[in-house]
């Protein structure tokens, strides 16, 4: 029998906010119940953005959404539910590049620049190409103006790579104004970027 | 209330007063009224109130103020006076209460207008807005309805506040991430007004809960004129478009569709939740302003583009009243 989360009675964003914390709970099947067509509708989306399949029902002015997580454990149940008609899975995301300092490697500092400047350039080259490139701590200054490593962000930005950059880190170093390359972000997003990645690359 | 509900309303009331010194009145969308004085000055009215939409009681009462503020803007006026409109639970402490009427008093001040009094009423739940009088000469009101086939649609603020408030009312950001958002909304119209004014603008309205679409809708006469909108010229706060695919989507935007649906066409390249953000309600959202050719060239001059306002649609001949969205 799967978990029932009881959303009638309950207007936005109630019902998403039960939802994500059932999904949370790592269930990866659940019923939701709702009793308006703006639930329906926004827990549907939010199960499609999780990487959920959705299947709705109604009766009697309730509708009943069948939620099931895809993934690798969950890929022979798939097929009894029918595929949402919303965006695709998030699961088709790719490579995140997570970068949490202006040099690669312990050792040299010189050569640590050198070799990340190297390494995204590479990177650029590489196919498939990273879904996402984020920056943090001292990697923020890889895409603050006058940085070495601008032109290859840049580049890769160009190609269809998002570039994130922490918000509080450039806060932290005073240089949020003379970000060059990339959308200033926050911890939300960078999170959600490593939990819906299909892998990811620590430097 | 949706737009559908609010019309049904207004049906079944008589229709209003005919007198040659209303100049905007019940008969059309605009959010404010204007009657005439004399040959040199019309007053403006309006008022606006609603529950918070952020934490902070101050930043509240700037977003309330300049929120009510806008519909004199959006006419071209000048705001004059304000009253402060208050329910309050006494429950909640006397020291927010002040500090959302500060916040609304220095936002009233900084439009040039003076804050003249108020009334309050015990109620469960926070509102706060104000009524505010204005002035104009008659012969220069801008209205929501005056765009002609060739004219240039602009925005002058970035859309999704509504989302940005249900993902911050569902704990999905903070205050901090919808930064941007706050700011835009304490921000007054003023100078998207005079530069409006200056380029002889044919039409302009500003954008609350009817959200983009809605508003645009109201610059649609019945027949005779559509509207071609380019779906990715418009500017966004950061974070709305993950915020509404993920649904967090306020029902008023849900309202809004099923009221302006039957005279939007749809390209099919325009994904779902875009559709949703233009149709998100705002809370003291920017100008839609319709400018000819050279009316633009003006206001281009007077306000940077991309920063201050962006061009989203052009006006055109159209036997049916209708927006096309396009990618």
């Amino acid at each position: 029998m799967d978990e029932v989360v009881d959303a009638r009675g309950l207007s936005c964003p109630l019902p998403v906010v039960k939802t994500r914390e059932a999904l949370q709970r790592g269930l990866t099947r659940l019923e939701v119940l709702v009793d308006n067509a703006t639930a329906r509708d926004n827990v549907s989306r939010f199960a499609s953005s999780q990487g959920c399949r959705v299947e709705v029902s109604e009766e009697g002015g309730t509708f009943r959404l069948r939620l099931e997580k895809a993934g690798p454990g969950a890929a022979g149940t798939a097929t009894a539910f029918q595929a949402a008609e919303a965006a695709p899975s998030p699961s088709s995301h790719g490579t995140a590049v997570l970068i949490s300092s202006d040099i690669m490697g312990r050792g040299d500092e010189e050569l640590g620049r050198i070799l990340l400047k190297a390494f995204l350039n590479t990177l650029a080259e590489n196919d498939p190409l990273p879904w996402r490139v984020v920056l943090f701590n001292r990697g923020v200054l890889l895409a603050v103006g006058g940085a070495d490593s601008v032109p290859a962000l840049s580049n890769l930005a160009g190609l269809g790579v998002e570039v994130l950059v922490c918000g509080t880190c450039l806060d932290f170093f005073g240089v949020k104004d003379k970000v060059a390359v990339g959308t200033v972000s926050n911890m939300y997003e960078i999170l959600n970027t490593m939990l819906m990645a299909s892998n990811s690359i620590t430097i | 209330m949706g737009p559908g509900d609010l019309r049904k309303v207004l049906h079944l009331l008589p229709p209003g007063e005919v007198r040659e010194e209303i100049l905007v009145g019940l008969d059309t969308p605009d959010d404010a009224a204007v009657f005439r004085l004399d040959g040199e000055r019309a007053l403006i009215h309006t008022l606006d109130f609603f529950t918070p939409i952020v934490d902070d009681p101050y930043l509240f009462g700037q977003i309330a103020a300049a929120n009510a503020l806008s519909d004199i803007f959006a006419m071209g006026g000048n705001p004059v006076s304000a009253m402060n409109i208050v329910c309050f639970p006494c429950s909640l402490g006397m020291d927010i209460l002040a500090e959302i009427l500060r916040g609304g008093m220095e936002k009233v001040r900084e439009a040039g207008a003076v804050l003249l009094g108020g009334h309050t009423v015990d109620d469960d739940e926070p509102k706060y807005g104000l009524a505010v009088t204005g002035l104009i000469h008659p012969d220069r009101v801008m209205t929501c309805l005056g765009a002609r086939d060739g004219d240039s649609l602009v925005l002058t603020k970035p859309l999704g506040t509504g989302i940005l408030a249900t993902a911050l009312k569902g704990d999905f950001i903070s205050e901090e991430d919808m930064a941007e958002a706050i700011r835009g909304m304490a921000a007054l119209n003023r100078e998207a007004s005079r530069a409006a004014l200056e380029a002889g603008a044919h039409a302009c309205t500003d954008v609350t809960g009817f959200g983009f679409l809605g508003h645009l809708l109201n610059m649609l006469p019945e027949e005779g004129l559509g509207c071609v909108v380019h779906a990715s010229s418009l500017p966004l706060y950061p974070l709305t478009r993950e915020m509404a695919s993920m649904g967090m989507i306020p029902a008023g935007a849900y309202r809004n569709r099923d009221f302006v649906e039957e005279w939007v066409e749809w390209s099919p390249e325009v994904e779902d939740t875009d559709r949703m953000i233009l149709l998100d309600p705002q809370t003291s959202g920017g100008l839609l302003v319709a400018l000819s050719p050279q009316g633009l060239q003006v206001f281009s001059g007077l306000l940077k583009e991309g920063r201050e306002w962006s061009r989203v649609g052009e006006f055109v001949s159209s036997p049916r009243r209708s927006i096309m969205v396009e990618p």
